[in-house]
């Protein structure tokens, strides 16, 4: 009742001469609204369930963006490893249980359907591949609630970052105990505490300053403006060092217009002194 | 004695062969001219709000390689022999070069290195010292004193050749230690020409006892 009184307040103060309209809107609204406290972003760990053996595989951060739900119908978005795709179904509240059937149109090489139930506040579910002859044609999850809200000052946390995709076999002689071993150890490219201490986002570079940076620095500090405003990666190699951030939800995969003049600045700079690093750095030359 | 004294001057020209190919090619990394060539590209800062750096920086690139030829001419001791005026042509043209055009420049853009004060402060006293060298080779010269013009003359290309074992030092360096750029590049700034000076001045001294 209280509903109905602040509803009919409210389009007086709009449309005050039209008394019947009131009620349409506040039965659209109201139909709408039953499920608004599910509107928003779903974050978790899209694991990989079932997959063929001996497979470089990946468990990307999904995010499952619940747009509208009118009736049962579900209008959302499903934004995984540089893929943002529209999903549409059902939502089902027999055995008040709330479960969801939702599928991507299928017209891409990695759409699938998406079977989830809400528990506690957490979405819980699987993701089947149409494709059965993908790599991975399983996947679960379990989705928890996320704002996004684009912040300039959001760091990477501390930490010794290591490009695991960039193993390198070494050999390494040694003398231990007056006996030669010779072995084989794995390098992997390592970032610097730069890429958790500057900020890419609300200080402009100058040359001086990347100077003495290795170039997965300089890709991290890049990409670190990206995911503070929610890009979702297509490369692996990126992915990595993002998707265990918690500020870090992926939302889009367009951020061209997003960008601040600071950052446009600075991702110039930076793809200037990547492709440096990349031409230079190990070869004959300066 | 002559045998083996053969065998190293065809070692010596196959290996400056193998550099001076990789030298030239990085040098034709700067044609056609543009401001934004090679290493350019990390010294955008200098080429926008220094005047001169840019003209400079180019006339050190294409002088530069010029004071590698007489790697393959001056030292030899066939050329030496047979072909004198060969010898004082091109000597001519390492000297003009060194002088008026390479070691100045090198000098200006050692001033603005990369790497901070321990780099710049290496690659202004080598220029200076290049310039000197060269210098005190043509006064020996002038003076009709062969011995002092030719020690001299293998002290100034001893630190011209600093363009090869600079950048031979830094590939060595970065496959061992992988450091980061301007820290690696603070050491071969030293280490680039200080070894050189102390092998020919090795050189030199032994050849006098001899």
């Amino acid at each position: 009742m209280k509903k109905l009184i602040l509803f009919s307040i409210i389009s007086l103060l709009f449309s005050c001469n039209d008394n019947k309209k009131v009620n349409d809107d506040s039965s659209i609204v109201e139909d709408s609204g039953k499920y608004k406290n599910l509107y928003g972003f779903w974050v978790g760990e899209f694991v990989a369930d079932v997959y063929k053996e001996g497979s470089t595989i990946s468990n990307n951060k999904l995010n499952i963006a619940i747009k509208s739900i009118i009736g049962k119908k579900v209008i959302a978005q499903s934004i995984v490893a540089g893929n943002k795709r529209p999903l549409t179904g059902e939502i089902d509240t027999a055995n008040n249980r709330l479960t969801f059937i939702l599928s991507e149109p299928g017209d891409d090489k990695y759409d699938g359907k998406f079977e989830f139930e809400l528990i506690d506040n957490t979405l819980t579910g699987t993701w089947t591949a149409y494709d059965q002859s993908l790599t991975v044609t399983k996947r679960t999850f379990k989705l928890e609630r996320k704002e996004f809200v684009y912040n300039a000052e959001v760091m990477l946390p501390e930490n010794q970052y290591l490009d695991q995709y960039s193993g390198q076999d070494s050999t390494i002689t040694d003398t231990i105990d007056n006996e030669t071993e010779t072995y084989v150890e794995k390098y992997y490219r390592a970032a610097s505490e730069s890429v958790y201490e500057i900020n890419s986002s609300t200080h402009k570079f100058t040359e001086e300053e990347l100077k003495n940076l290795k170039k997965l620095d300089l890709e991290i500090l890049r990409n670190t403006i990206f995911a503070r405003h929610g890009y979702t990666f297509k490369k692996r190699a990126y992915r990595q060092f993002f998707d265990y951030v918690d500020w870090y939800v992926p939302v889009t995969d367009n951020v061209d217009t997003e960008l601040t003049t600071i950052e446009k600045d600075n991702i110039k700079l930076l793809v200037r002194f990547e492709k440096y690093a990349a031409d230079n750095y190990d070869t004959f030359g300066r | 004695m002559l045998k083996k004294f053969d065998y190293l001057s065809i070692a010596w020209l196959l290996f400056f062969s193998f550099f001076f190919l990789l030298m030239l090619q990085i040098t034709l990394r700067y044609i056609p001219f543009s401001a934004e060539a090679s290493f350019l590209q990390i010294k955008q800062t200098e080429v926008d709000t220094l005047g001169p750096y840019l003209s400079i920086f180019y006339i050190h690139v294409y002088s530069a390689i010029c004071c590698l030829i007489p790697g393959f001419t001056q030292f030899n001791s066939f050329i030496l022999s047979k072909y004198k005026k060969l010898h004082k042509y091109m000597g001519y043209v390492y000297v003009l070069t060194v002088v008026f055009l390479a070691a100045p420049s090198g000098i200006y853009i050692g001033y603005y290195a990369n790497g901070g004060w321990l780099a710049q402060l290496s690659f202004m006293l080598l220029g200076t010292l290049w310039l000197l060298f060269t210098i005190q080779a043509m006064t020996a010269l002038k003076n009709r004193h062969i011995k002092l013009h030719r020690e001299f003359m293998l002290r100034s290309f001893a630190l011209a050749f600093s363009a090869i074992t600079l950048r031979l030092w830094k590939v060595i360096l970065v496959y061992l230690f992988h450091p980061a750029p301007m820290d690696v590049y603070q050491i071969i700034a030293w280490l680039g020409w200080i070894p050189n000076l102390l092998v020919i001045e090795y050189l030199i001294r032994k050849k006098y006892k001899s």
